[in-house]
């Protein structure tokens, strides 16, 4: 038997930082790796009441087991997409927000313009 | 909807977490790439190329100065970092499954008996540095790692990996490109009836199998210099029960004898070697080529003559991707290099279309049929994408 093998970069470089905070960049991959794990935990309740809907009972071995056939996993895909879309919600309304007008300038423009005396 | 990736005796998925750990991966990349990258596209209208204008004078030139506009924004940093995270995440929702279930999977992969191809190792072929310089498209280990003796494990994780990379997009047996592009063959030239075909840089072979399909009567062979790779790619088309013989060479400098081949093919190869590795590829393609025989290479779209917006589309996966011959790949003149590779002009051959299937039949049809399909050869990922073929007569 040979040791365990590890999976590591050979010679993958340095991470790259988009953000002028290499930090902000990390929040981001903490971020969506926590709404992986979410969506883990949420696959598996789901797995768990479609065991319980079959069967009534329940065992750790029948969760483990349990693999989505296709109509189960196209299910899981709309639910997980339209998760996704929640979930970024607020990246999706910066770019609705480019092509509309500045509300707060807007507002701005208003309240100089009824300064004036 | 998006089918699941087709179940063989050696697809490692992991356990019941695992797997909808990488199924969510894969949402969420496509997710990012199609729908938050599809806003770029206003970001930069309506924000960054102002704002690059404002500051120089100018607007951005080409794809460079375009993505320097882009990164400047805070959509385009977003954008930027999400991708790349979901990169990263791809490969570590394999790698724990891939490194469990081993030794016991590198035993099962040296304990196949062979039925339909075989495999033929060749422990003198060198890496070139265009594949070790950088773990390409971030996966751990790369191609060619080998982290114990007769290992597979790098191409378990690139076959799960490439299937949650590509969305499902390229079908269960990820071989969309490589059918499309036989289909091409097929259908632009019925009279061509190829009986030893070659892939050269066939990774795991999924874009190589698909010719048995559709030339079912031709002997098909693929080379790479990656061997855990190839063990892989092998014991998977044992699995799939596909004939096919699979060779560690260098497709620069194969062992095969002159004129070998009626058929030459590759699949997204060019953009991962260099330029003289191109140039050698091509003269060894010309070598092994019978007369009257073809090759054909299939690549991604093209920055030449595109608006600067898309070739930043393009250009990204260069810098942040690990593709670092993609960029020069985009400046190269394919015909210019096949004539220097010996072959003529009036014999080079241009083709574009999109993958089959994601379009109707008889506009893949017309792709594949049509005089000038390289015409309008732009698209950006996560939209129809028209690939490119570039080939040669001999």
């Amino acid at each position: 038997m040979s040791d365990k093998i590890k999976i590591t970069p050979v010679n993958r470089g340095k991470r790259p930082a988009f953000f002028d905070d290499p930090a902000i960049d990390q929040l981001m991959a903490i971020v969506m790796s926590m709404s992986a794990e979410m969506s883990v935990l949420y696959d598996r309740v789901d797995t768990i009441e479609r065991l319980l809907d079959n069967k009534g009972t329940l065992s750790r071995d029948d969760i483990e087991a349990f693999r989505p056939d296709q109509d189960t996993e196209d299910e899981r895909n709309v639910r997980r997409n339209e998760y996704i879309a929640r979930l970024f919600r607020i990246i999706h309304e910066e770019r609705e927000s480019l092509v509309s007008h500045d509300k707060m300038d807007e507002y701005n423009e208003l309240m100089d313009e009824l300064a004036k005396p | 909807m998006v089918q699941q990736q087709k179940q063989h005796d050696f697809l490692i998925t992991g356990t019941h977490d695992e797997a909808n750990r990488q199924a969510y991966t894969a949402n969420l990349r496509m997710h990012v790439l199609a729908k938050i990258g599809e806003g770029l596209k206003d970001v930069y209208d309506h924000k960054a190329a102002p704002a690059f204008e404002k500051a120089t004078g100018r607007a951005p030139k080409d794809g460079r100065e375009a993505m320097k506009a882009i990164l400047d924004d805070p959509y385009g940093k977003t954008w930027s970092s999400m991708i790349h995270t979901c990169q990263e995440m791809i490969w570590d929702s394999v790698r724990p499954a891939v490194e469990r279930a081993q030794p016991e999977f590198n035993e099962k992969v040296r304990g196949l008996n062979a039925q339909h191809g075989s495999l033929t190792l060749d422990p003198g072929v060198e890496v070139p540095r265009y594949v070790s310089a950088s773990d390409i498209h971030l996966m751990p280990g790369n191609y060619h790692t080998e982290h114990d003796k007769d290992d597979s494990t790098q191409g378990a994780l690139f076959d799960r990996g490439l299937y949650l990379y590509q969305g499902g997009f390229a079908g269960p047996l990820c071989d969309n490109n490589g059918r499309s592009q036989a289909e091409v063959i097929k259908r632009r030239w019925p009279d061509f009836k190829p009986q030893k075909i070659l892939d050269i840089g066939c990774t795991v072979g999924n874009n190589t199998l698909p010719y048995a399909d559709i030339f079912p009567d031709a002997e098909l062979h693929a080379v790479d210099v990656a061997a855990p790779c190839l063990r892989y790619g092998h014991a998977r088309a044992e699995a799939l029960g596909v004939p096919c013989h699979f060779h560690q060479m260098n497709a620069e400098d194969t062992a095969f004898e002159d004129e070998s081949f009626d058929l030459i093919v590759s699949c997204i190869l060019f953009h991962e070697t260099s330029r003289t590795g191109l140039a050698k590829i091509l003269k060894e393609c010309r070598r092994l080529l019978k007369p009257g025989g073809m090759m054909l290479h299939m690549e991604v779209p093209r920055t030449e003559g595109l608006d600067p917006y898309s070739a930043f589309r393009l250009d990204w996966d260069t810098y942040y991707n690990n593709e670092p011959f993609l960029s020069t790949w985009m400046r190269t003149n394919v015909s210019d290099a096949c004539v220097d590779a010996g072959f003529d002009a009036e014999e080079y051959i241009h083709i574009a279309a999109p993958d089959l299937g994601s379009v109707p039949d008889e506009e893949f049809e017309r792709y594949a049929t049509a005089e000038d399909s390289a015409s309008s050869t732009h698209g950006h990922w996560g939209e129809l994408v028209l690939w490119n073929m570039y080939g040669a007569w001999k």
